[in-house]
């Protein structure tokens, strides 16, 4: 159900309403999905292409947590189908899931609090056959921050380190498709930006990235597309100008 | 009796209230719910001791008073425990959809099985394993301590147990798998951790440790169908008292309530008139009293995610 013409109306340039990728890594198709008796997903279809950045937004409630859950196994569609590289992984377990090259991180909890940073990194690739050290040794470069904090208890890590670490803990089986719920959630301005662009970091290692984000201007702001959901749908997508620009799209779910 | 000699007493009682409170609070964390059926897995590992031993025999020589093939004995009474535990999380509890509470009262109802086939197998009455007696160590009689050769073998087959848990816990891959899914089992999914099995290695773990701490209780006093169940109040208090799902906690709280409970006649001794018989209610007291000022138990986590 997007809504293409709001978008052409917007008077972006044509080569940035265009989607440029046309390779699907994840699709969702159609799908219905939700909690017990509770249907929260309804005829959602989505999709992220190789090398993209997708950004989910949408008011509280609307279902963004509820796609990524169902994109990673931890509920089962109930219709509809979600694919990865065109195989429908739809009701796979999550640590079935990681183990095809998706990594997921969750919107709260995504640090294990009494266990070390190191310790948080080997669980990240308890799913690896080899090279455990040596990727381990590559995400300390990536991150300083944690470097230098190996030994810490993550529970005693700043808002900021923790999001790098919980990063850096689904980055160690080095997916190609990475499910990130509202990276930003909590931190102070600077430390949100300093998050962003670890993101486009993460990115730049060809890995596609599904991302969650209230804070929208931002979010988009560095995203190769857009979704828009309600209700457990997706009301718009596009590109992220046409998006920001949408007169109905911001009035009714971008805060004005 | 001399302080130091309670003390030396409570040790060796500490050490069997350790065994059993680990793997309570091990499964606690891992498995989620409290098993009341852990009492009855100490009795299980006991008894299956008593008929290791029946068969394997002294072996020869003997270490601190103990027959070697005791000690073989305990580690097939610390097998069946941990056999027993694993059967039953696969046939019952994991066949059942019944949250934590369905759970632990489902338990009472598996100790109930487990006492009754006990007793149906082996009579209502005490037994004893086939091992002398001995009489307290000489050399520490001198400084007022009257423990046996036995008392030292189950002192340091508990911290050997404890040590080997410890490293385990820390340095092995199954360690920190249980440790993180303790801390959050959902996280634990997403990172790729089979959660499932390391479920079940707590339960190996956790019924092997009291299955251990049932056969060393069966030395310490003797073995019936009801020793274990008669404990698991007091190792309740002890994973409590420690901070329910830590097992370091257990540790702590099993060493200072096995204390309480032995050093109990100091009371009295200091115009307290308050006999042996009511050790339990005194360490039930002072176990209130600490949670009354840290209610999540002395290495209970305060504030998210608890560790193991
Ligand atoms: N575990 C759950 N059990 C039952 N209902 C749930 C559960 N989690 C979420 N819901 C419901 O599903 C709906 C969608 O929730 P979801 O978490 O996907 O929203 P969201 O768009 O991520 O919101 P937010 O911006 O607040 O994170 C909400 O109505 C919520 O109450
Ligand atoms: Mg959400």
């Amino acid at each position: 159900m997007s809504d293409a013409s709001a978008g052409d109306e917007a008077g972006v340039e044509p080569t940035d309403a265009e989607r440029t990728g046309s390779d699907p890594v994840l699709s969702l198709s159609n799908v219905d999905s939700g909690y017990g008796e509770v249907q929260v997903l309804d005829d959602l279809s989505m999709d992220l292409n190789a090398g993209e950045i997708v950004c989910l937004v949408g008011p509280n409630g609307a279902g963004k947590s509820t796609v990524l859950k169902t994109a990673f196994g931890m509920l089962t569609p109930w219709e509809g189908t979600v694919e990865y590289h065109g195989r429908d992984i739809g009701g796979m377990a999550p640590e079935d899931i990681v183990r095809e090259g998706i990594g997921y991180v969750p919107q709260t909890d995504n640090v294990f609090g009494s266990l070390t940073i190191e310790e948080n990194l080997r669980m990240g690739g308890v799913a690896r056959n080899d090279d455990l050290d040596e990727v381990i040794g590559r995400l300390y470069d990536r991150f300083p921050i944690i470097d230098e904090k190996r030994g810490a208890k993550a529970r005693t890590l700043s808002g900021g380190q923790r999001q790098v670490l919980a990063f850096a803990r689904a980055l160690v089986m080095e997916p190609d498709v990475l499910l990130i719920d509202e990276p930003s959630a909590g931190l102070a301005p600077n430390t949100a930006d300093d998050v962003f662009e670890d993101v486009q970091a993460v990115n730049d290692m060809d890995t596609a990235i599904l991302m969650v984000e209230q804070n929208v201007t931002k979010g988009l702001g560095i995203s190769d597309w857009g979704y828009v959901l309600d209700q457990g749908t997706v009301r718009f997508d596009g590109t992220p100008d046409t998006l920001l620009n949408d007169e109905e799209v911001s009035q009714l779910y971008l805060g004005g | 009796m001399s302080v130091i000699e309670l003390a030396a007493n409570g040790v060796v009682y500490s050490s069997i209230i350790v065994l059993a409170s680990i793997g309570l609070s091990l499964i606690y964390s891992i498995a989620g719910f409290a098993n009341f059926a852990h009492g009855d897995t100490m009795t299980v590992g006991a008894y299956a001791t008593l008929v290791a031993f029946g068969l394997i025999g002294g072996v020869g020589f003997t270490i601190l008073g103990v027959p070697l093939g005791f000690f073989a004995a305990v580690g097939v009474g610390i097998a069946a425990a941990a056999v027993v535990a694993v059967v039953t999380q696969r046939m019952v509890y994991d066949a059942l959809d019944v949250g934590s509470i369905g759970l632990l009262i489902t338990s009472i109802g598996i100790a109930f099985i487990y006492r009754a086939l006990i007793q149906m197998g082996f009579g209502a009455d005490t037994v004893r394993y086939d091992i002398p007696s001995l009489r307290p160590i000489e050399s520490l009689q001198q400084y007022g301590v009257l423990i046996t050769a036995h008392d030292l073998a189950t002192v340091l087959s508990a911290a050997l147990l404890v040590t080997g848990l410890h490293v385990l816990l820390q340095h092995t891959d199954l360690g920190r798998k249980m440790r993180a899914m303790a801390d959050n089992p959902d996280l634990a999914r997403v990172s790729g951790i089979r959660t499932y099995r390391v479920k079940l290695w707590s339960w190996v773990i956790g019924a092997g440790l009291a299955g251990a701490g049932g056969a060393f209780l069966g030395l310490f006093n003797q073995l019936s169908p009801r020793m274990g169940f008669n404990l698991l109040l007091v190792v309740f208090a002890a994973v409590i008292l420690g901070g329910i799902g830590s097992v370091y906690g257990a540790v702590l709280g099993g060493f200072l309530i096995g204390m309480i409970v032995e050093m109990t006649p100091l009371l009295s001794r200091v115009g307290v008139p308050i006999g042996i018989e009511y050790a339990e209610a005194v360490a039930f007291l002072i176990m209130v009293a600490i949670l009354l000022v840290r209610p999540t138990g002395i290495a209970g986590d305060t504030a998210e995610g608890g560790g193991v």
